[in-house]
């Protein structure tokens, strides 16, 4: 039987709703701008699909594990770790890592972002494998699962009678917050871990390319969305994060925050680093609104990390016919599937089965999006 | 029954089918690109022999093939009919699947059906160059070796994406004897200006053949050919579907579908165009006529009706035809004979008209196609030729289900054996499905000057 140490950070992702493009050290700040905690949400998704097998579950008391498991009707694991009362951090991750790995887990589970997979990894290294569900503000490290169901897919391979993980090495980066709050994105190798996966579900490490013609493509991009900008003078733009968009930006001659969403009307820049209160707010009455967004790095992700201001009440605002998607030919030579992540597994599946990426200027391609209940069922 | 449908030589074709005088309407005049007033022959005379422009505008209904000509073309005409019997019991089809092979002539397609009468009208003419622009190197190998035949000299543009692609084209034109430059190229000032706005480009088959018609234009010894989109052109390719219909009467056949793949029309008009005919005329008045273009280069199904330039320097005359506009780029598909923007304006008019009707697909779904043609016909077909192959399998498939019998004609317009680094692309799953964002792209037109005439 496969004994697995199971956290859950219950703060992971609390700042990426409300703007602040990650939770370390902003807790209070994310707290008083109206954030809720969804990675306990994140994990139960993960563990309700899981309850059938025979996994010897070891955890952490109270929000940190205990709630998620008695939650979805799992009894019989074993609470190893109890975090002091109130507010829990860092040292509480690497805490609970220590006692599982005094009881010798198979597999450390862990619910957060890139800051807990950095955590985890700190004390765990690469003596035991380590496994992500998603649910913080950036998710850069190779040791995520596509999404929360994708990784109760992977559970479900290694911890059957007769099957087995897959392990590769996986890389934990982490992002610069300061930085990153600042408009840089500064990411860094902390180390590779050993991770469990299934070809095509978990994320590969995000890549930030800075070669010429990566560069070129995205000036193709931005001339030929400014050109439909100026085609569409009434139709208000809302630019997602990242280089792609950035450089949208740079083309109309605005100063567009790098990781931020921002709003352009006629050419100009309405508003900047928009959370979600904000978006909701700009998209009132019946003016269209179009939303331009990148797909997120080598793992294929669409609007599900890094860009929780896009919540689905903005996304159903808009609606989908308004997305735009666009990306490099480099990022979609390394992007077989596109997934679609928003938390709203209806609206997800609302994309269909192929999604129209723009890649350059007036050319599009076709790329299928990674269906997550096929891939529950069929490996991939 | 026969496999192959055999024409004796002397039952090739004397003379070409022109459509232009069974169309119900006149087509709507070439427009002068400076004045904007309908051509005259005199304004071609600068790149075209007379003959040929002669037979651009002409109304006779038959063009007889001169006997030098036809000579030259019985070195691999009349081409092979092939009943695809292997095809139709893979697909369990009851449909009957009929391909004329233009793969047969030396250059390995449809291309040298008109090379070979265009350079012999141009030596007539006293001429002693050739330029032209070529994408994926067909039609180029094609009028080198027509030119050489005939004593002439030529130069080909070839789209840079495809002279990197397909390296053993350019060795054939070397072979008979042509000189072969990739375009954009710094010898002809539309090409340099392309080259200073974007030295990374791909090229195109608009950029290549603005570099061509000046060389032609500025050179008093050398004339232009085109290898499709032109009237002319696709006169001459009317020998593919004249053979076809005596070959499938002597197995007492006509077709209830005719297939071809579009990138200007010529292949396509050469198999469909006396079909076509017989369908104007009333005579088979239910044939079903598909065109069939890349998803990336949807000038049929996407395109506007309108007038517009044949290349993208402007130089050429203003034809009324379905256009994507053009200064547009296609992508870097590998079917390079298909990325054009344009197409030949009586190809266009009868879709408008709704005499044929046009399809499109992805690279990786005529793969696929391909694919199973060779594994089944044996015959691995150009990239272009697989989107023929593409709609075919569709029709064919559509009589399963329907249980017709009917009997479908495609043009296998020419082979693939220089074009395998694109089915390597494709076992690789690195063939990108590129598309034509539409809506986007009308919307970012919509403050355009516009074309004038249009």
């Amino acid at each position: 039987m496969c004994t697995i140490g199971f956290l859950v950070n219950p703060v992971a992702g609390m700042g990426g709703a409300v703007g602040l493009k990650g939770t370390d050290g902003m807790v209070e700040v994310a707290r008083s701008r109206g954030a809720v905690p969804h990675a306990r949400e994140r994990a139960a998704e993960t563990i309700s699909d899981i309850v059938d097998l025979r996994i010897h579950l070891l955890t952490c008391s109270g929000f940190m594990g205990e709630e998620v498991l008695s939650g979805a009707g799992i009894s019989g694991y074993e609470v190893v770790y109890r975090p002091a009362p109130g507010q829990t951090g860092a040292p509480d991750t690497m805490a609970a890592c220590r006692a599982f790995l005094e009881r010798g887990v198979d597999l450390v589970l862990f619910c957060g972002g890139d800051g807990t997979a950095r955590d985890v990894y700190s004390v765990v290294g690469d003596s035991v494998p380590m496994l992500g569900i998603p649910a913080g503000v950036k998710m850069y490290s190779a040791v995520f699962a596509i999404t929360p169901v994708a990784a109760a897919g992977i559970l479900r391979d290694g911890c059957t009678p007769g099957g087995r993980f897959l392990i590769r090495d996986a890389e934990v980066v982490d992002v610069d917050e300061e930085a990153y709050r600042e408009g840089v994105l500064k990411t860094r190798l902390f180390g590779v871990a050993k991770s469990p996966y299934r070809p095509g579900l978990v994320q590969g490490t995000k890549q930030v390319f800075e070669n010429p013609d990566e560069e070129r493509a995205k000036k193709d991009i931005a001339r030929f969305i400014r050109e439909v900008m100026e085609g569409t003078p009434e139709v208000l733009y809302i630019l997602g994060p990242g280089s792609t968009t950035a450089a949208i930006g740079e083309e109309l001659g605005i100063q567009k925050t790098l990781l931020g969403f921002d709003a352009v009307s006629g050419g100009d820049l309405v508003a900047a680093d928009l959370n979600e209160q904000a978006l909701l707010g700009l998209l009132h009455g019946d003016s269209r609104a179009r939303l331009v967004i990148s797909i997120i790095g080598a793992q294929g992700s669409l609007l599900g990390r890094g860009t929780q201001q896009v919540s689905p009440a903005v996304l159903r605002r808009i609606g989908r016919e308004n997305i735009i998607v666009v990306a490099t030919p480099h990022k979609l030579a390394e992007t077989p599937l596109v997934f679609v992540d928003t938390g709203d597994r209806e609206l997800d599946a609302g994309f269909g089965d192929h999604i129209s990426v723009v890649s350059g200027y007036r050319v599009a391609q076709r790329k299928r999006i990674g269906n997550r209940s096929k891939f529950e069922h069929m490996g991939n | 029954m026969d496999t192959k449908i055999l024409l004796e030589e002397d039952h090739m074709p004397k003379s070409w089918y022109n459509i232009l005088p069974d169309l119900p309407t006149p087509l709507d005049p070439p427009l002068h690109p400076a004045t904007g007033k309908p051509l005259v022959p005199e304004d071609l005379t600068p790149i075209f022999p007379m003959e040929l422009i002669l037979q651009e505008m002409s109304l006779k209904r038959t063009v007889d093939i001169p006997e030098e000509v036809q000579d030259v073309l019985r070195l691999w005409r009349p081409s092979p009919l092939y009943r695809a019997y292997r095809l139709e019991r893979h697909l369990k089809t009851p449909a009957h699947i009929y391909y004329k092979y233009e793969g047969v002539s030396p250059p390995g397609s449809h291309k040298p059906n008109t090379a070979v009468p265009q350079a012999y009208y141009n030596m007539k003419a006293g001429i002693e160059r050739i330029a032209t622009e070529t994408g994926a190197g067909q039609w180029g190998s094609a009028l080198a070796f027509a030119t050489q035949i005939f004593g002439l000299e030529c130069t080909i543009y070839m789209v840079r994406s495809s002279y990197a692609q397909k390296p053993y084209r350019k060795s054939m034109m070397q072979v008979w004897g042509a000189e072969c430059i990739p375009s954009p190229s710094t010898k002809t000032k539309s090409g340099s200006a392309v080259l200073q706005k974007d030295p990374e480009t791909t090229g195109s088959l608009g950029i290549a053949i603005s570099e061509a018609v000046e060389d032609a234009a500025t050179h008093g010894n050398t004339n232009y050919a085109l290898g499709s989109v032109l009237n002319h052109v696709c006169l001459h390719q009317t020998v593919i579907g004249l053979e076809c219909r005596e070959q499938l009467a002597s197995v007492d056949a006509y077709p209830d579908v005719v297939i071809g793949c579009v990138g200007g029309g010529s292949n396509f008009a050469g198999i469909s165009f006396p079909f076509a005919g017989e369908k104007l005329k009333g005579t088979h008045k239910e044939t079903d006529i598909i065109a069939v273009e890349p998803a990336s280069c949807p000038t049929l199904t996407k395109g506007l009706f309108a007038y517009d330039y044949g290349d993208v320097a402007g130089l050429t005359p203003l034809l009324k035809m379905f256009t994507l506009g053009h200064d547009f780029v296609p992508p870097s598909i590998h079917a390079g004979g298909l990325r054009y923007h344009g197409d030949n304006p009586t190809v266009s008019r009868l879709v408008h008209d709704g005499v044929m009707r046009a399809v499109s697909y992805h690279q990786s779904e005529v793969f696929e196609a391909a694919q199973t043609f060779a594994r089944t016909e044996g015959i691995i077909v150009a990239p272009e030729t697989s989107h023929a192959v593409r709609a075919t399998i569709d029709e064919a498939l559509k009589c399963r289900k329907s249980g017709e019998a009917k009997t479908i004609l495609f043009n296998c317009s020419g082979h693939g054996n220089f074009d395998m680094s694109a089915y390597d692309a494709y076992y690789a799953h690195q063939l990108v499905d590129y598309e034509y964002p539409e809506q986007l792209i009308r919307e970012s037109l919509a403050r355009l000057p516009k074309i004038p005439g249009a």
